[in-house]
């Protein structure tokens, strides 16, 4: 900055050579500009910004600091006012700007030995320490400045609704007391809405541990510290920047020029809005303007500034933020930049949400109808499951004391044979004596091997009776109807045979898969073949027929049980399909109606129709399982070969 | 003629079949197997004592129609019904077309060789009887007209005198005609031509039916 101004200075002089008459420098104006703290301090920055910006080009500035903070005693007193007396012995100040109060009464009390003659312009003091170093002379004027602790604090509160605690710190310094004793004299103000709580000149360590572990509910203020309880020195503004990183609440602090180190904000004077201020002053000195004549403003009014990131990042209020506050670091909203897309895009957006939602909704309404659905499905396979066995009970019992009586018959001989058991005619003493003769252990060996046989089908017919009965869940696999259909014919057989009907497979192809519950679609084919016997019950027995057929269609694969029964009642060929509707004299009227559920849940169609040559025939279309080409060849020449 | 009983086994369960055999072989039977009605109604029977253990469930014609053909052919071969499931309504049947015994599988072979026990004991019963009846047959065949017109009157309860009186004879003919009747038929006294006379009519009764 320093530089600039030489370049500018440079560049001024320069361009007033060729119109001005050879000018010395001592009558170039000359204003000096003394900081009562340390010159990194960002308050003194933006403050010399303020002035940098306003004072006239070709005015000469010069900048000092005394680093009170730091130095003091009478011997640096005395250093300092030598040094400046001595740089600027042979090119005086026209205009001095005090710059705080240490600066302004080192000012007071040195200016007869220093700059007599020159007005003094203070600045950043608040009026309460202005009202205790009054009066001043007529040349001393200035613009006070307030830090609202009491309207940050207000508003803090109103930020974060839900804080019970007030945690104020400040440091061990003489302003930093000062702070200390101005806020314990007016937080309790507050006292109803939220206890205060001091955290007043502590170790830095220690503080930023204490902040760390606060609660919740408590929100932080402080102005910073110049000095905290170990001695060790601080910028204010990093004092508090440090808090703010390390405080698991926000902490608000009442200066702008912590925006952007973790403080959520506060009200402030601006400090460059201060030094254009004083800025405007100084040109106006310097043209002449008498320094009791100046219009200055009793105090320069505080804005409320806030930091965009920490207001989200705690989650304040966004309501309670005054429409006055300098908001800082909010990018300029896509709202803002470009409002017609932005109505066009949110009401585009809405209706998308809208749409989401909706199909949400409904998918969720059609989750909780397909889990009744499927309890109801299950319910109803449960059912068909028990009707079925108990339609084939007989055929079951038969199938399976067939193969215990042929074991009972082969143990019997077997005994027999080895003469331990005696029955009428049986094996003398002499033929077992001749033991061992080849060829009654021939046979023996022959009836051990058809007595595991028997074992071994006895156990088929019991697990493909689990298999129908025990089954809790549906699965879906590749299914081939052909082979289930098959399955399907060795349950039935006895069955058939027991009410004299000629069952007929007659698949016109060599595989028709569809992906579905393998017990399910036996039960479908059981229920249609069991369903045509039935129909059959009171026609002669040569025409008792049922054919069970296969076949495929575009995208569907067809089974149909032909019966020659009597036929339907053409007004019940829908009705075929209700529960507890039935023709027959014992029958439930299930069996139909459980088809119809198993052939939905494979998202098939069942129906009925008679056939012209008398009996009905049942149809079922299941979704066919994707084929290629070459197997679809293959399942036309084969229907060819069929008719 | 073989005394060893013949005991035809018709079951389609192969391997029940073979099993039913093997034990009744075992047992000291002769056996023979078929696996269904028709292979059964192709095989000449022998003139063998005997019984039919049937199945009731085969392919074709039933257990319980090869039954009823074999009544209607006047075969007196026992049969005792062996099944895997049977239903009461088909029990009853069964035993009201005469059956011995219905059985069902799995079967004990005490109560197995017990119902073929009683099976072939009834065929011994109905052999005799039938051995009975033919030599009753024949032996009334050897009567002369006249001698069958004495045991007509006789049975019917006539005094010789009355008999003599219908045919137009002398007495005494009839009292010589009475007595050689009485040799031929083999009867000793007037109660026991009537009874001979029973079974006669039972017999020709049995006769006219079968015509």
């Amino acid at each position: 900055m320093r530089c600039a101004r030489a370049l500018l200075g440079l560049l001024g002089c320069a361009l007033l050579l060729p119109s001005a008459s050879p000018a010395t420098a001592a009558e170039e104006p000359h204003v000096l500009v003394l900081f009562g703290y340390q010159r990194a301090l960002p308050a003194t920055i933006k403050v010399e910004q303020g002035l940098d910006e306003t004072i006239a080009a070709g005015t000469e500035v010069s900048v000092e600091f005394l680093d009170s903070a730091r130095f003091s005693g009478e011997s640096y007193v005395r250093s300092v006012t030598r040094f400046l007396s001595e740089k600027y012995s042979r090119r005086s100040p026209q205009v001095i700007v005090a710059g705080g109060e240490d600066a302004l009464t080192f000012l007071l009390a040195h200016r007869e030995g220093l700059f007599p003659h020159a007005p003094i312009i203070h600045l950043g003091i608040r009026p309460s320490v202005l009202a205790s170093l009054a009066p001043f002379p007529a040349d001393v004027v200035g613009i006070p400045i307030e830090f609202d602790a009491m309207r940050t604090i207000d508003l803090a509160l109103r930020l974060s609704p839900r804080a019970k605690r007030l945690v104020l710190v400040t440091g061990a310094a003489p302003w930093d007391r000062a702070w200390e004793a101005r806020l314990r004299a007016e937080v309790p103000r507050f006292a109803a809405r939220v206890t205060p709580e001091f955290l007043a000149g502590l170790p830095t360590d220690e503080l930023l541990e204490r902040l760390r572990a606060l609660d919740r509910d408590s929100i932080v203020f402080t102005p910073g510290y110049f000095r905290d309880g170990n001695g060790e020195s601080f910028i204010p503004l990093a004092a508090g920047a440090a808090m703010a990183q390390s405080a698991s609440v926000p902490v608000f602090a009442p200066s702008d020029t912590t925006m952007g180190t973790g403080i959520v904000g506060g009200y402030c004077p601006s400090y460059v809005a201060m030094g254009r201020e004083v800025g405007r002053a100084v040109n106006a000195l310097l043209d002449g303007v008498a320094a009791e004549a100046l219009e200055l403003p009793a105090v320069l009014p505080t804005t409320l500034n806030l930091d965009w990131n920490q207001v989200r990042r705690w989650r304040l209020d966004q309501d309670q933020i005054p429409d006055h506050a300098v908001i800082h670091f909010r990018e300029p909203g896509f709202l803002e930049a470009h409002r017609r897309e932005a109505i066009l895009l949110t009401v585009v957006m809405l209706l998308q949400s809208g749409l989401i939602v909706w199909l949400l909704v409904e998918r969720r309404r059609r989750r909780v109808a397909e889990q009744a659905e499927q309890k109801q499905r299950f319910a109803l396979i449960h059912a068909s499951r028990v009707s079925v066995a108990g339609e084939l009970t007989g055929s079951i019992a038969h199938e399976i004391n067939q193969p215990l009586g042929a074991i009972l018959s082969n143990t019997d001989a077997a005994e027999l044979i080895l003469g331990a058991g005696a029955g009428p005619g049986a094996a003398t003493d002499t033929e077992a004596e001749s033991w061992p003769d080849p060829a009654r252990h021939r046979e023996l060996r022959a009836i051990l091997a058809d007595i595991r046989r028997d074992d071994l089908r006895a156990s088929e017919v019991i697990r493909r009776l689990r298999a129908l009965l025990g089954k809790q869940r549906t699965e879906s696999k590749p299914l081939d109807l052909v082979e289930v259909a098959g399955e399907v014919f060795a349950l039935l057989r006895v069955e058939a045979r027991r009410r004299a009907v000629t069952l007929s497979l007659s698949p016109a192809v060599p595989r028709a898969m569809i992906l579905g519950d393998r017990v399910q679609v036996q039960q479908i084919m059981i229920i249609l073949t069991i369903n045509a016997m039935d129909a059959m019950a009171n026609v002669a027995t040569d025409r008792r027929i049922a054919v069970l057929a296969i076949e495929e269609r575009a995208r569907h694969v067809r089974i149909s049980v032909t019966d020659h029964g009597t036929g339907i009642a053409p007004e019940h060929l829908e009705q075929v399909f209700e529960s507890f509707f039935s023709t027959k004299q014992d029958g439930m009227g299930l069996g139909l109606a459980i088809a119809r559920t198993l052939v939905n849940a494979h998202h098939g169609r069942i129906w009925a129709e008679n056939v012209a040559a008398g009996g009905a025939r049942f149809q079922v279309e299941l979704p066919a399982l994707g084929r290629t080409k070459r197997n679809r060849k293959v399942s036309i020449n084969t229907r060819h070969r069929h008719e | 003629m073989s005394d060893v009983a013949l005991i035809h086994v018709v079951d389609d369960d192969e391997s029940q079949r073979v099993a039913l055999l093997r034990l009744l072989g075992a047992a000291g039977f002769e056996t023979r197997g078929y696996g269904s009605t028709g292979e059964f109604l192709l095989q000449p029977l022998p003139d063998q004592p005997g019984c039919l253990l049937l199945d009731m469930h085969l392919p074709g014609p039933s257990g319980l129609e090869l039954q009823a053909a074999l009544q209607r052919q006047g075969s007196g071969l026992p049969v005792v019904f062996l099944t895997g499931y049977g239903d009461v309504a088909s029990s009853v049947r069964a035993m009201k077309a005469g059956a011995v015994d219905f059985l069902s599988k799995p079967i004990e072979r005490d109560a197995l060789l017990d119902a073929i026990g009683r099976a072939l004991a009834r065929d011994r019963a109905l052999r005799a009887a039938g051995r009975e009846a033919a030599d009753l047959r024949s032996r009334f065949a050897a009567l002369t007209p006249r001698e069958r017109e004495v045991f007509e009157g006789v049975v019917a309860g006539k005094l010789n005198k009355q008999i003599a009186e219908g045919l137009g004879i002398a007495e005494r003919t009839v009292k010589l005609q009475r007595a050689q009747m009485m040799r031929k038929l083999g009867a000793g006294s007037a109660a026991e031509l009537g009874a001979l006379a029973e079974r006669l009519k039972g017999l020709s009764s049995h006769h006219s039916s079968e015509d």
